[in-house]
């Protein structure tokens, strides 16, 4: 047996790079181009002003990741960015709660709303589009009603600091991505509920006849995808001082172009942490090395749906690719050619199959 | 008459790891009725879907009118006058009568249907349905749907009309007057039809020859009028026994484990009640769609709004979810392997810690996938899986290794009660071989063991005890000689025991 597994070892190994790697290997093409067309691209100044922008999509991608793996979306994240920054600043600004609670409350109303969600899905028996499209409209109501639509400046330097300040020269809001992306990673790698996650998302009925609780799953997931949104709200507050009722929305699509760019499947079943963490930073770069080459910002648009295209294209691609090939030699598995996932990584081939 | 209207010549057909069609030779003439039986499993279905082009045969040839068909696709069969009238009706709810009726037709072919349509409609009015075209599919009862998918078959100028369990859903007086008018329609425009039923009085009514298929070959064939009822269901029946014999059988004293009564389910209003004793194997046998399956997730509460007492060891045991059904003690090996027993991009170990035995996940929140691969490789082992890896992705196994990773989950759950549905569904016989011995030894080990399979020598060569369901009911118990095929297909198909054997 454990010549087995250290035989298949090495042949997995070279396999995973080529498709994780990928990612990684487009973000450093990109970070390099944009490089060598501006000298000032590359500089430590800049690489943290990427790296800071593109926080708040690493934050709520991240979230989303976990409903896309389930088989899910949630497009309600944007409003409940919105909503929650708010929410937050309003209660600091004009009720004098102190920057700690307001911030933990924030995290609490975005927790809140994606546990919502996650009953409206599994209690109601929506489809997640039907519910969070709804929920979307609801929650940037309740973000409008607040303040009656009304911004909130001045949010306390004490709060502004939590959230948008340096430790020993590094952005604090990089540190939070991080801790984030690493406890999400140990969540959905090493824990039962992430494979459980997992599970869902592959085969929900499998799941569910294994004994998984299939709908607490799903509620849980929503709430991490509403938490994280939520803390997303909070940093673009921290970032402008200063609160609006419409501050997330645009976050919505650039977070689900930064999980599907990381190679989250929206058939479910499928995605990565650290994909989505560079598929945020890949869209940080963009804008960041478009704006440096005084490209005018209406094309920025048009260069991300590209990349998503792209990005996508070339998941597929690459999968069919081995598809294939697999295909030809299918009459016994053979863990030479076929390994193609990490144990544990969560790959979907026969869904890119389907998919075809 | 110059040649026949079809001839099947040598099909043969593979899936992998099962011969489903191994030599099939049979005619058909203009304005006959021939009637195609066989147990489930037999090959009536594949045999359809060559026929309809949904499959390609691995060896033969289909000839219609003398010319031999080349291409084996849907667009053929139907330029070639095939219809195939499958058992669920293929329509479209949300359109109505009429617009079902033109399904598939283009603008300009459209513009002629009227007379179609109006033939199909006056077919269905003959057979006791009349309906008006304007009516929504989905205000039809299943008796009317059936109806009118035979009408639309014979609608558009078929030379040879496949029916597939017609009748199911209808009621005795409608049956006749189906069963009168396709008669009608076969002599009248000359049409060939097949015929696929389990109910044995239709099938001596409306048909004039019978081909009885047994393993994938034709095993009789015959003019109605010069056989019997009891000759074609023993004809049927007699598949190639696995040679399997029980090592284990329970023992005269043991103790009652499992009982499950009054189990029911919120779409029939049939009530069932099962025991099982330590260390006993209960076989269910039936005809595929009687209800085994859903009873079997009734047990388990897979389904909403099912109900039922369970005990085990003589507790009563509570729970609402498959989840409370694990807790309890009961393990549910489901039938579609690929899309109910594992989640196919998982790899082998995660699939069998989805149960999540503490062996596997440990007690806390974190596992540790390394104790977990070497867990899972353990019971692997002792199961014997190919290849001997866990680290595979679960659809990387074959048929029979992927049900050894079902039944893996089960293995370290402390389940004392296994439901299986259809166990050896797709797998060789090499694998069946020991899946039956995995059976034997948890039956050895003193589990309660309930088996539904369409496999009647499986039924036959597993059970302590057998039960025979029909339409959503147990309708006869087996036990000892009288778990042998003939009593078992007379009692699923609704002959009166005895007269079948």
């Amino acid at each position: 047996m454990s010549n087995d597994v250290a035989v298949a070892a090495p042949k997995q190994k070279r396999h995973i790079n080529f498709q994780a790697v990928g990612i990684f290997a487009a973000a450093a093409v990109i970070f390099i181009i944009f490089g060598i067309l501006n000298e000032n691209f590359l500089t430590v100044n800049n690489l943290r002003d990427v790296a800071v922008s593109a926080s708040v999509n690493a934050l709520i991608g991240i979230g989303l990741t976990f409903v896309i793996i389930t088989g899910g979306i949630d497009l309600s994240v944007g409003s409940i960015a919105s909503f929650v920054g708010i929410a937050s600043a309003a209660l600091m600004v004009n009720n004098g709660v102190p920057s700690i609670p307001g911030l933990l409350i924030g995290l609490v109303i975005g927790f809140i709303a994606g546990v919502l969600n996650g009953l409206l899905i599994t209690s109601l028996k929506l489809p997640p589009f039907i519910a969070t499209l709804g929920t979307m409209s609801i929650y940037q109501g309740l973000a409008y009603v607040v303040t009656s639509g009304q911004p909130v400046y001045n949010v306390p330097e004490s709060f502004v600091l939590l959230l948008n300040s340096y430790i020993a020269g590094v952005p604090i809001v990089v540190v939070v991505v991080i801790i984030v992306a690493v406890l999400a990673w140990l969540l959905l790698r090493k824990t039962v509920f992430g494979q459980n996650v997992i599970a869902t998302g592959g085969s929900e009925e499998t799941a569910w006849l294994s004994g998984v609780r299939v709908n607490r799953v799903k509620v849980i997931v929503y709430g991490i995808s509403g938490l994280l949104a939520g803390l997303g709200g909070l940093v673009v507050v921290a970032r402008i001082s200063a609160a609006q009722s419409e501050a997330g929305a645009p976050y919505l699509l650039t977070a689900i172009a930064a999980a599907v760019i990381g190679g989250a499947n929206l058939m479910g079943g499928e995605g990565r942490i650290g994909g989505t963490l560079v598929g945020a930073l890949i869209l940080g770069a963009l804008t960041n090395g478009l704006v440096l080459l005084n490209v005018p910002s209406f094309y920025e648009q048009i260069v991300t749906g590209l990349v998503v295209v792209i990005a996508v294209a070339i998941d597929q691609g690459s999968k069919t690719w081995s598809g294939r090939r697999r295909k030809g030699g299918q009459a016994t598995p053979n863990p030479a050619t076929n390994e193609s996932q990490a144990p544990g990584e969560a790959g979907a081939e026969d869904k890119s199959r389907v998919a075809r | 008459m110059t040649a026949n209207l079809l001839e099947i010549k040598n099909i043969a057909k593979s899936f992998p790891g099962v011969r489903a069609l191994e030599d099939v030779t049979f005619t058909l003439n203009r304005g006959e009725v021939l009637t195609l039986a066989g147990e489930n499993g037999a090959g009536k279905s594949t045999l359809l879907s060559i026929l309809g082009g949904a499959l390609t045969p691995d060896r033969g040839t289909v000839t219609i009118d003398g010319v031999q068909r080349d291409e084996y696709t849907p667009r053929r069969a139907l330029a070639d006058g095939i219809m195939i009238a499958q058992q669920e009706p293929a329509i479209v709810p949300q359109l109505s009568v009429e617009q079902n009726l033109l399904l598939g037709k283009t603008t300009a072919e459209r513009r002629d249907a009227g007379s179609h349509v109006q033939a199909a409609l006056d077919d269905v009015a003959a057979m006791g349905f009349p309906l008006d075209p304007r009516t929504r599919l989905s205000r039809l009862s299943p008796a009317q749907r059936h109806a009118l998918t035979i009408a639309k078959a014979f609608a558009y100028d078929a030379k040879i009309v496949a029916l597939d369990e017609p009748t199911t859903s209808m009621l005795e007086h409608n049956v006749a007057a189906v069963l009168k008018r396709l008669r009608e329609l076969a002599e009248e425009r000359g049409v060939g039809i097949i015929y696929v039923s389990h109910r044995m009085p239709e099938v001596m009514s409306v048909s004039d020859r019978v081909v009885v298929l047994r393993d994938g070959h034709v095993a009789y064939e015959s003019s109605i009028a010069r056989t019997t009822t009891e000759e074609i269901v023993r004809r049927m029946v007699g598949r190639e026994l696995l040679n399997f014999h029980r090592n284990h059988p329970v023992k005269p004293d043991a103790p009652v484990l499992f009982t499950a009564t009054g189990v029911s389910r919120p779409d029939s209003e049939a009530t069932n009640d099962i025991t099982v004793r330590a260390g006993e194997v209960v076989g269910i046998a039936g005809l595929v769609g009687s209800g085994r399956t859903e009873f079997l997730r009734a047990i388990v509460r897979a389904d909403h709004g099912t109900g039922g007492t369970i005990t085990i060891d003589g507790k009563p045991v509570n729970y609402h979810s498959p989840n409370g059904s694990r807790d309890a003690g009961i393990a549910f090996i489901p039938e579609d392997r690929k899309r109910q027993g594992l989640a196919l991009q998982m790899p082998a170990y995660a699939n069998i810690a989805l149960t999540a035995a503490p062996d596997l996940v440990g007690r806390g929140p974190l596992v540790n996938i390394r104790r977990q691969i070497a867990v899972a490789s353990e019971i692997a082992t002792s199961l014997a899986l190919k290849p001997a890896t866990v680290r595979l992705q679960a659809r990387q196994y074959s048929g029979g290794n992927q049900q050894k990773l079902v039944i893996a989950k089960w293995l370290r759950t402390h389940a004392r009660v296994y439901l299986f549905d259809e166990p050896t569904k797709g797998v060789d016989v090499g694998g069946k071989a020991e899946i039956y011995g995995l059976i034997d030894q948890l039956a050895a080990d003193g589990n309660g063991i309930i088996v539904v399979s369409s496999d009647l020598p499986e039924v036959i060569s597993l059970s302590d005890r057998a039960l025979v369901m029909r339409n959503g009911q147990f309708i006869s118990e087996h036990v000892g000689d009288d778990i042998n095929e003939h009593s078992l297909v007379a009692s699923a198909m609704g002959i009166a025991k005895g007269t079948a054997a």
